[in-house]
């Protein structure tokens, strides 16, 4: 009788370490970050009309994704902030550099679950040809992370 | 008398089953249920006051955990917007810094909220003249907050002078300390 209690309060013992390591284990998995090339995107409004350099970037860097004009009809949102600051005359004199200062970070959300899956954010003290370099700076990089996957 | 044996023997075996479960609980993405989901030291944080802050080594800017609190792997983390799209370059350098978080754009879905300030000062014509340097200021504070105790259990703040990389620097003086306080 007391072999049985034990083999059943072992028994027992034995099933709940394994569901609570089970549990622990589905909670530290990492998250699919995988984005899928020809995957629908939605570019949501940036300062200063970022969002339409970026969507001309994305064209010629022929970065393998549609955008898409509406929300509802995509299965990610590329949101961010950027900041171009033209050359002073203190610049222009004194270090003898015409070009702006461009500084642009992005993300990359999955609609669906939420979850940022991709971000970058790129800082170009004098760039040549301003926003567009920086904006194809940034699609480049999700080019980069989607053929990565 | 059995019974009483087999009870002692079961009981045993919830306590043993206790002990050996892992730091963090199982959780659901609702906010019904009132399991704890976060680190064992975050629960305690709760009910500890802001001069148990206890600041850490950093090369750069100041750090402070309170009762060395850790944020498990792959939390959802919630990134409350701040002055200038900040928040946009620390996600960036999560990234960048390979910090094994999720970050969400939920806020019910999340288990910690990441808020703070930023400010940025562009170079003027006198550094550029005296000091032949065309670099900004940052400087940027955050917190992170566990959003089930409302408890503060991390504080950073950067300052960087001549920035090379401006903001992105400074969100990823920020991603780099998160790292430190999150269980790989």
């Amino acid at each position: 009788m007391s072999h049985k209690i034990r083999f059943v309060s072992l028994l027992a013992l034995l099933m709940a370490t394994t569901v609570s390591m089970s549990q622990a284990k589905e909670k530290n998995a990492p998250p699919s970050q995988k984005i899928a090339k020809g995957s629908k995107v939605f570019i949501a409004p940036i300062a200063d009309g970022y969002e339409t350099y970026l969507k001309d970037a994305i064209a010629s860097k022929k970065v393998p994704v549609e955008v898409v004009a509406n929300r509802e009809q995509a299965d990610y949102e590329i949101t961010g902030t950027a900041e171009s600051q033209k050359a002073g005359a203190a610049k222009k004199i004194i270090m003898g550099n015409w070009h702006s200062r461009e500084e642009a970070s992005i993300t990359l959300s999955n609609i669906k679950s939420g979850e940022v899956v991709w971000a970058y954010s790129v800082h170009e003290e004098s760039s040549t040809h301003g926003k567009r370099s920086s904006a194809e700076s940034c699609a480049k990089h999700l080019k980069e992370a989607i053929e990565k996957e | 008398m059995s019974i009483t044996i087999s009870r002692a023997l079961i009981l045993a075996a919830l306590v043993i089953c206790g002990s050996m479960t892992p730091i963090s609980w199982s959780q659901t993405n609702d906010n019904s249920t009132a399991a704890p989901t976060t680190a064992a030291n975050n629960t305690e944080t709760a009910k500890l006051p802001a001069s148990d802050l206890k600041p850490a080594s950093s090369d750069e800017g100041q750090l402070a955990t309170v009762k060395n609190a850790r944020i498990p792997s792959y939390a959802k983390v919630y990134f409350a917007p701040m002055a200038g799209g900040f928040e946009n370059y620390i996600i960036a350098g999560l990234r960048n810094k390979k910090v094994p978080l999720v970050v969400v754009v939920d806020r019910t879905k999340a288990e910690y909220e990441i808020s703070g300030v930023s400010e940025s000062e562009k170079a003027g014509w006198a550094k550029m003249l005296f000091i032949g340097s065309q670099n900004s200021n940052e400087q940027a504070s955050i917190k992170i907050a566990d959003l089930k105790t409302g408890a503060v259990i991390f504080g950073y703040s950067v300052h960087k002078t001549n920035s090379v990389r401006g903001r992105q620097s400074a969100g990823e003086a920020c991603a780099k300390h998160i790292k430190q306080i999150v269980l790989e």
